[in-house]
């Protein structure tokens, strides 16, 4: 095994975001194949990071981290792994698109379920603060997502996640997303009302429920 | 009064004032209302797009125009509350969106809710206010919310409250639904007699809700409360030191914009920070350090000569257990004796402040009892309270049960519990109620209890006509 598999591997435990761009960089620069760098490097060091974070020994910052370390370095293999170089073929769990809805603009709570997601092996396309409706489908058909996640704060922002799901009905879209919602106010309640596929109080509970939509 | 204890040295406060100008000054705060940010280019501040770096004398002088206290004035006079000094305020809780009740169930908070909170508030004699957003009413619509909060508050009791700060408008109506109340905006303008809670969006933001708010309350001479909630750990550093410097520098340019606006708005100096718990990136309050920030916050107060914000019953407990009660003790106890003079969130909350139970207030309210006691000290100014000649008259190995100075003076001079139980093991086991069913059953009785204090009916129709007149256009 080509020693630099290890080291990507400790480049995302440690969450070194820069040495998991070297390391990715030297692999497309020197023609390692890219499946196996995804596959017993950063996929090996995620999935200790995750195993960890669920035994109670990594915290947050750990998590958060790694999932970006991952994330710097995936995309530098992203050219090299679209064009099928490499043995086999990498794919993720399910592409999800992340949000805080229009007119909210807290982002913790988001990136955390992120990281976490991440973390599960799910492929994360976070579009940030403050997004419409239109913004979040518009990213979800680019990528081919199959969950939305729409994020709240506030009471008084709550109702763009409603928005949201009106959106896709207006669009005959509904059937082709799921969409979850989450943040401080909401509830499995507010979910049900406004017709969302899923609520999570907490972002571990989060990656469960993405795995049971789309398991 | 006890003499305010401090947790910081001079030397302390200085390195992390010092901090915060810097961070003002090179990194900037981001302001993302228009018209704040002109008043920051009239005043002559650099201006980035929103962003707004501030020179540290201007910071200097312009808090420095902010009164170190001020009176708040309540449709009953005697309810007038002198915020800053040695005095506390204490309210109920304010913003969460749920209840949980005593048997561990949770449901949205409803109008029902808001109005008996402001009652309990009414009725208890710790609470010195109704306080504002008591809970969320989620069953009444977002446009008209602030109209009927208020409502509850001048119905329900004749104490202060806090009016909204969810934008200008908002704001605006709030202010002048208490100038009806209190007989025109000049009238209040002139007795000050509504304050809001104004925060920053941390790290080193303030949005266009908020500075609307602040903007209203400024223009028309209303107290405001500046605050800042850092989590140490996620929203900005995971050092003490450095998340006290983060909170002071947004505290500080909020304050600058209030005087810009209008030199002399009261204004109180509000810290919400705690820390992340790092397992699950919640906001976690009832700790050690939340009583940390308050105190020092408290300390930074005194330092620029304004009143100050902070703590609470403060908890991260689901329900009515040991969890919340020592938690919330601590907090509360750290806010009271430091410092602080504004004690949002003193009664109610749950669960770093997502929910209100009824019975967690009756519990506060309790604990606000035992700490306000706490803070009158020992009283020595007489003969009487020294009390050698009792002492003298009982002699040795005598009792002083029977004597006329017991009975005088031990009801001034003790606490007396409404919710702990004192009894003997047999007293107490005849219904074996633990403290979160006696307090289900005081609230229960005090509510019933309960009768809002009169207002003057042709008060109440003008009131209800402002009402009834900007629910419609903002419905429409």
């Amino acid at each position: 095994m080509n020693p630099i598999f290890e080291e990507i591997k400790d480049a995302i435990v440690e969450g070194d975001e820069d040495l998991a761009i070297e390391l990715a960089e030297k692999v497309v620069a020197e023609g390692i194949d890219p499946v196996q760098a995804v596959q017993l490097g950063f996929i090996k060091g995620i999935e200790e990071v995750g195993a960890a974070w669920t035994s109670g020994e990594a915290f947050l910052p750990d998590v958060m981290m790694a999932a970006d370390a991952m994330k710097a370095g995936m995309d530098v293999l992203e050219e090299v792994l679209a064009a099928g170089e490499g043995d086999g073929a990498y794919e993720d769990k399910g592409k999800i698109v992340l949000g805080t809805v229009e007119g909210d603009i807290h982002d913790i709570g988001k990136n955390i379920v992120g990281a976490l997601l991440t973390s599960a092996g799910f492929k994360v396309y976070d579009i940030g603060i403050d997004q419409k409706a239109e913004d979040f489908v518009a990213k979800a058909d680019e990528v081919g997502a199959r969950i939305i996640a729409a994020s709240s704060l506030l009471t008084t922002t709550m109702k763009s996640q409603k928005v949201l799901v009106e959106y896709l009905d207006a669009q005959k879209l509904r059937d082709k997303y799921k969409v979850i919602i989450g943040g401080g106010p909401t509830s499995a309640k507010w979910g049900e009302d406004i017709g969302a596929d899923g609520w999570a109080e907490t972002a571990d509970e989060a990656v469960e429920l993405c795995k049971k939509l789309l398991g | 009064m006890l003499p305010k204890f401090d947790v910081l040295t001079d030397e302390q406060i200085n390195k992390i004032h010092k901090n915060s100008l810097k961070i003002l000054q090179e990194i900037g705060v981001e302001f993302s209302y228009d018209p704040a940010i002109e008043v920051f280019k009239k005043h002559g501040q650099r201006v980035e797009g929103h962003r707004v770096f501030l020179d540290p004398d201007f910071v200097e002088n312009m808090v420095e125009k902010a009164p170190a206290q001020f009176t708040l004035h309540a449709r009953n006079p005697e309810h007038n509350l002198v915020c800053g000094g040695e005095n506390v305020i204490y309210m109920p809780g304010y913003g969460a969106p749920f209840v949980y009740d005593a048997d561990g169930g949770k449901r949205d908070a409803t109008m029902a809710d808001y109005d008996n909170f402001v009652k309990l508030a009414g009725a208890s004699k710790n609470m010195h206010m109704t306080g504002g957003t008591v809970v969320e009413p989620t069953d009444v619509e977002d446009e008209i919310r602030h109209l009927k909060m208020a409502y509850s508050h001048i119905i329900n009791s004749d104490k202060c409250f806090m009016g909204s700060s969810s934008g200008y408008e908002h704001a605006m109506d709030s202010i002048k639904l208490t100038a009806v109340l209190h007989g025109g905006m000049d009238v209040i303008k002139e007795k000050p007699a509504l304050i809001c809670l104004v925060n920053s969006v941390t790290p080193l933001k303030y949005d266009d809700r908020m500075l609307g708010g602040l903007m209203a309350y400024a223009e028309t001479g209303q107290p405001m409360v500046i605050a800042s909630l850092v989590m140490a750990g996620s929203t900005g550093p995971a050092t003490m030191a450095g998340a006290l410097s983060l909170q002071n520098a947004e505290v500080l340019a909020g304050i600058t914009l209030t005087q810009c606006i209008n030199p002399g708005t009261p204004v109180v100096y509000g810290s919400t920070s705690a820390v992340t718990d790092m397992s699950t990136g919640s906001l976690s309050i009832g700790n050690p350090e939340n009583a940390l920030f308050t105190s020092a916050s408290a300390q930074f107060s005194r330092f620029y000569g304004v009143p100050c914000r902070g703590g609470g019953g403060l908890t991260d407990a689901k329900t009515v257990d040991a969890q919340a009660g020592y938690e919330s003790m601590m907090v509360l106890f750290a806010a009271s004796t430091t410092g602080v003079n504004f004690v949002l969130h003193t009664a109610g909350i749950l669960q770093y402040y997502m929910a209100m139970s009824y019975e967690k207030f009756m519990v506060d309210d309790e604990i606000a009892g035992m700490v306000l006691r706490y803070l009158k000290g020992f009283d020595t100014d007489s003969d009487e309270k020294m009390a050698y000649d009792v002492i003298e008259a009982v002699g040795p190995g005598g009792h002083f049960l029977t004597q006329k100075h017991t009975r005088k003076n031990f009801k001034t001079e003790f606490f007396r519990p409404a919710l702990s139980d004192r009894q003997s093991f047999d007293g107490w086991s005849k219904d074996s109620l633990d403290t979160n069913q006696r307090a289900k059953l005081k609230w229960q009785e005090v509510l019933a209890n309960y009768t809002p204090p009169e207002l003057d009916p042709a008060i109440k129709e003008k009131v209800e006509a402002f009402i009834e007149k900007r629910s419609k256009e903002l419905l429409k």
